[in-house]
């Protein structure tokens, strides 16, 4: 909600600064960020209270000295004759009518009400509207304006239950569904309470006589309203999060002001209706109590000034929350009222110390078949559940994002194989992946089952003893019976012949319940550490990459380390990874054969063959630079 | 000249994987606030809205239940948990206080865009004990920031509303960019939902916090947008190691 600097500061005697105002807005706890002299304020959702002029100032009361009255129309109304009827009054348990007839629709705007279109830069719509609009931004209730010469026949409140079409004020046509809480003409819906008003009964620049509607819906009649309908309603927004229920003749009587001082008032008169009472909520003054929540030591004299200042009114005892504060019913709510006072900032701490715990390690298991994992050259993966194609008692999404995301997965290794060819995709030719989780399906309930799920295809890895061997299921076998002989592991192969994919190499994949594991696995030393800090990301390129290799012939032994040291350290900015992928000590020919693997890459655009070759040619003449150093067939 | 023999083959380099930034986050968390004396507790991803709300003092018009905000799963007779919240609930029911809880794990909520996915992770804390209050809870959270960010870090506290907390407080640290960011959501344990777990809230009270692992890991490790994480892209993967 934006709230301008300006209307709110001419009601603070101290006059504060813009920035004096934001810090204390933050201290009560009031996000916003300010744009030229505007707050543009998010509220939590227990502070409907503070959605207006006054609703701020009624908070910064305990910073500012406030001034909080408007001027109103004091004198005796004649009552309206309306026929009127309530039939949902647990929903609409207060409501008032105000009719006005003016001579002349005003063209000018002045005071607060012009101030207010111009500083915020809003468009005006029309006279009776405009003012129901700032008067809910000065004091936080929302007002529906009707043609009065529309209204005619009889006005039901009730809450409806059947599918009805609705054309709303701003041409919207909307189909009501379920139930809905409405104004209905005749037996014609004409308003969705509390969200927006119909075009039939609304208002124009041409109207001279409306009838101002002004009501407490219970929030739970209104919320998801206007998402449902997809409208933007600032009134839905005031009513969901709760209205003052004892406003109406303070708001109806400054409607009248607001109106008298633009035109003249030819005829006005008002009825309220008020089915069931507000009780004003009660809590006993315990000062202890919230020394005691907040961890402080005040006084009951500062206690009570703080609340005082808040609108709380304190007799024998007793504090009465203040009809606008629906969120505050116990003394924890209290509590939170005097430490916003302080200032959360403000409270020194006070040392915690929790008694320990005995420590069980309930996932031991799988931890340590992570670490081997990782070991072995896995990379862990986290996929989000949702699939679309249905299996055997997969779990049906009510509402799922979209078609492709209806169903929760029943299994993991499809996910890994959507990985695998992400990353083949990518030129990836050695990818090693696992994922643990909660796998859910439904058969006579919901069944959990917490599940580890491999996959493995291509290069055994990238060094010179593995470059050569492709991963087949007998090396992975091989790998987990080496750790845990007694267990037996079904890996199976995925074909390719259902896969989007030109690649021929074996996938291989596991997918196990983590209970099926034994204790055996605890006693695998783990060789890798978990990394100690937190790596820093440097962002990945999604231009090609492209690889070189270069093959050298060592005749002298001795130049084998360097060669290696000059080349495993090349830097160039587009080189993104150097390895050996071939090593040969022939004894008889007295000659060592090493290969490497240079991977291109830009992180700025693709790279050309000249790009490459300029750096390749770097690289090969810094090689042949040692003695003893050739590249057969150069 | 060494001698030919001498001459070894190159180190033979093993590629090791890396675990996923996300739960290596997690993990470090988590045995951050066991160190503390929290006790891990584990609940499933599947829920009631007994648990993920009710119990929570949610209540049933909170703009959290709506179909928007949830997954709703086999006819509304199930959800996606929204939170790890209710495995505190099912901690709270199990034990008596002094109770320490911490649960981890994902949650889910209907949202999809460049800064919201639909699944995302959590790590939350519970301490219940007489006379626990709002000063000891500052010097936990301090605790909990400083051995994240380093004691140099710059924090503050602010008021804020969850159902299940009261008073509640958001936690901004400032970035080195001179911004504030919200890290984490705490607040003393609602009476009501003390109640709601037969826990005589007269008698006790409690504290509990919760942290978003993306968030944190975000800043942790300079990644930018949230769906890298998700990707399974080996080349950010093994930026992990």
């Amino acid at each position: 909600m934006k709230i301008a600097y300006s209307h709110l500061v001419q009601h603070i005697e101290e006059n504060p600064s813009i920035k004096q105002i934001s810090d204390s807005l933050f201290q009560l706890g009031h996000e916003h960020e300010i744009d030229g002299g505007i707050f543009d304020m998010e509220f939590t959702p227990n502070r409907g209270d503070c959605l207006s002029i006054n609703g701020l100032l009624r908070d910064l009361a305990v910073f500012y000295t406030v001034d909080l009255n408007r001027e109103v129309f004091t004198e005796k109304l004649s009552e309206l004759l309306i026929d009127f009827q309530n039939l949902s009054e647990s929903i609409c348990p207060q409501i008032s009518f105000l009719k006005l007839e003016i001579d002349e629709v005003p063209k000018i705007y002045k005071d607060s009400l012009g101030d207010y279109f111009e500083d915020l830069s809003l468009n005006k719509n029309n006279f009776f509207t405009d003012i129901s609009n700032y008067l809910s931004y000065e004091t936080g209730q929302p007002t529906h304006c009707y043609d009065a010469n529309t209204i005619k026949g009889k006005l039901v409140f009730h809450e409806i239950d059947k599918n009805e079409e609705f054309e709303t004020l701003l041409d919207k046509k909307i189909s009501l569904t379920g139930k809905n809480s409405v104004f209905s003409l005749n037996h014609n819906v004409i308003n969705l309470a509390g969200v927006v008003g119909g075009k039939s009964t609304s208002c124009s620049s041409n109207t001279k006589t409306a009838i101002v509607e002004c009501a407490f819906f219970q929030p739970e009649a209104i919320i998801g309203k206007s998402v449902k309908y997809d409208i933007q309603s600032e009134a839905s927004h005031k009513f969901e999060r709760g209205v003052d229920p004892e406003c109406h003749d303070k708001v109806l009587r400054r409607f009248i002001k607001l109106v008298s001082d633009h035109a003249n008032i030819k005829d006005m008169s008002i009825i309220s209706y008020k089915f069931k009472d507000n009780p004003s909520h009660q809590i006993p003054v315990n000062v202890k109590k919230i020394n005691k929540i907040i961890g402080i030591n005040i006084s009951e004299k500062e206690y009570l000034n703080y609340l005082l200042k808040l609108g709380f009114v304190v007799e024998a005892g007793i504090i009465k929350v203040p009809s606008f504060r629906s969120d505050i019913k116990t003394q924890n709510d209290l509590a939170e009222e005097i430490a916003r006072v302080i200032g959360y900032d403000n409270i020194s701490t006070s040392k915690i110390s929790i008694p320990n715990n005995e420590m069980t390690n309930h996932k031991a298991i799988e931890n340590k078949l992570r670490f081997f994992l990782l070991d072995n050259g896995f990379y862990e993966v986290i996929n989000p559940p949702f699939v679309n194609l249905s299996a055997e008692e997969a779990i049906k999404v009510d509402n799922p994002l979209d078609s492709n995301r209806e169903y929760l997965r029943t299994n993991i290794t499809n996910s890994l194989v959507d990985n695998l060819l992400f990353n083949e995709r990518r030129q990836k030719d050695s990818i090693k992946l696992f994922e643990i989780s909660d796998v859910y399906s439904s058969s006579n309930g919901i069944n959990k089952k917490r599940k580890l799920s491999i996959i493995a295809s291509g290069r055994l890895g990238e060094n010179h003893t593995d470059f050569s061997k492709k991963i087949n299921k007998k090396y992975l076998l091989t790998l987990f019976q080496e750790v845990l002989p007694n267990e037996v592991f079904d890996f199976k192969l995925i074909s390719r012949d259902l896969l989007d994919t030109k690649i021929k190499n074996e996938i291989v994949s596991l997918e196990v319940d983590i209970n099926s594991f034994s204790s055996d696995i605890l006693s695998y030393k783990e060789v890798s550490q978990p990394p100690e800090g937190f790596a820093q990301y440097s962002p990945i390129s999604d231009f090609p990459s492209s690889f070189k290799d270069i093959s050298f012939s060592i005749k002298d032994y001795s130049k084998s380390e360097e060669l290696q040291d000059l080349l495993l350290n090349y830097k160039s900015d587009i080189i993104k990874n150097i390895y050996i992928f071939d090593y040969f000590k022939n004894e008889k020919k007295k000659e060592i054969k090493i290969g490497f693997r240079f991977t291109f890459q830009s992180k700025k655009a693709t790279l050309n063959s000249a790009e490459i070759e300029l750096v390749y040619n770097e690289i090969v003449n810094k090689s042949l630079n040692i003695s003893g150093i050739s590249i057969p067939g150069l | 000249m060494p001698d030919h023999k001498d001459i070894l083959p190159p180190k033979l380099i093993k590629d090791r994987g890396s675990f996923h930034p996300i739960n290596h986050m997690k993990d470090s968390i988590m045995e951050l606030l066991t160190s503390f004396g929290f006790e891990i507790v584990d609940g499933p991803e599947i829920e009631t809205e007994k648990f993920n709300f009710d119990m929570l003092n949610i209540k049933k018009s909170h703009p959290a239940r709506q179909m928007h905000d949830t997954f709703y799963i086999e006819n509304k007779s199930n959800l996606l948990r929204t939170h790890t919240s209710p495995v505190q609930i099912r901690g709270m029911l199990e034990k008596k206080p002094p109770l320490a809880f911490i649960s981890g794990g994902k949650v889910y909520r209907k949202d999809d865009d460049a800064t919201h996915l639909p699944m995302f992770h959590q790590v939350e804390g519970i301490y219940v004990d007489k006379n626990v209050n709002f000063a000891q809870l500052k010097d936990l959270i301090y605790k909990i920031i400083y051995s994240l960010f380093g004691e140099e870090i710059e924090l503050r506290f602010r008021p804020s509303y969850f159902p299940f907390t009261e008073p509640s407080a958001e936690v901004d640290i400032l970035s080195k960019e001179g911004k504030w960011l919200e890290i984490l959501g705490c607040g003393l344990v609602n009476p009501v939902v003390l109640k709601n777990c037969n826990i005589n809230s007269d008698k006790y009270s409690g504290l509990a916090f919760g942290l978003g692992i993306e968030r944190i890991a975000m800043l942790k490790h300079g990644v930018t947008d949230i769906r890298e994480f998700y990707k399974s892209n080996l080349d950010f993967l093994s930026q992990f190691k």
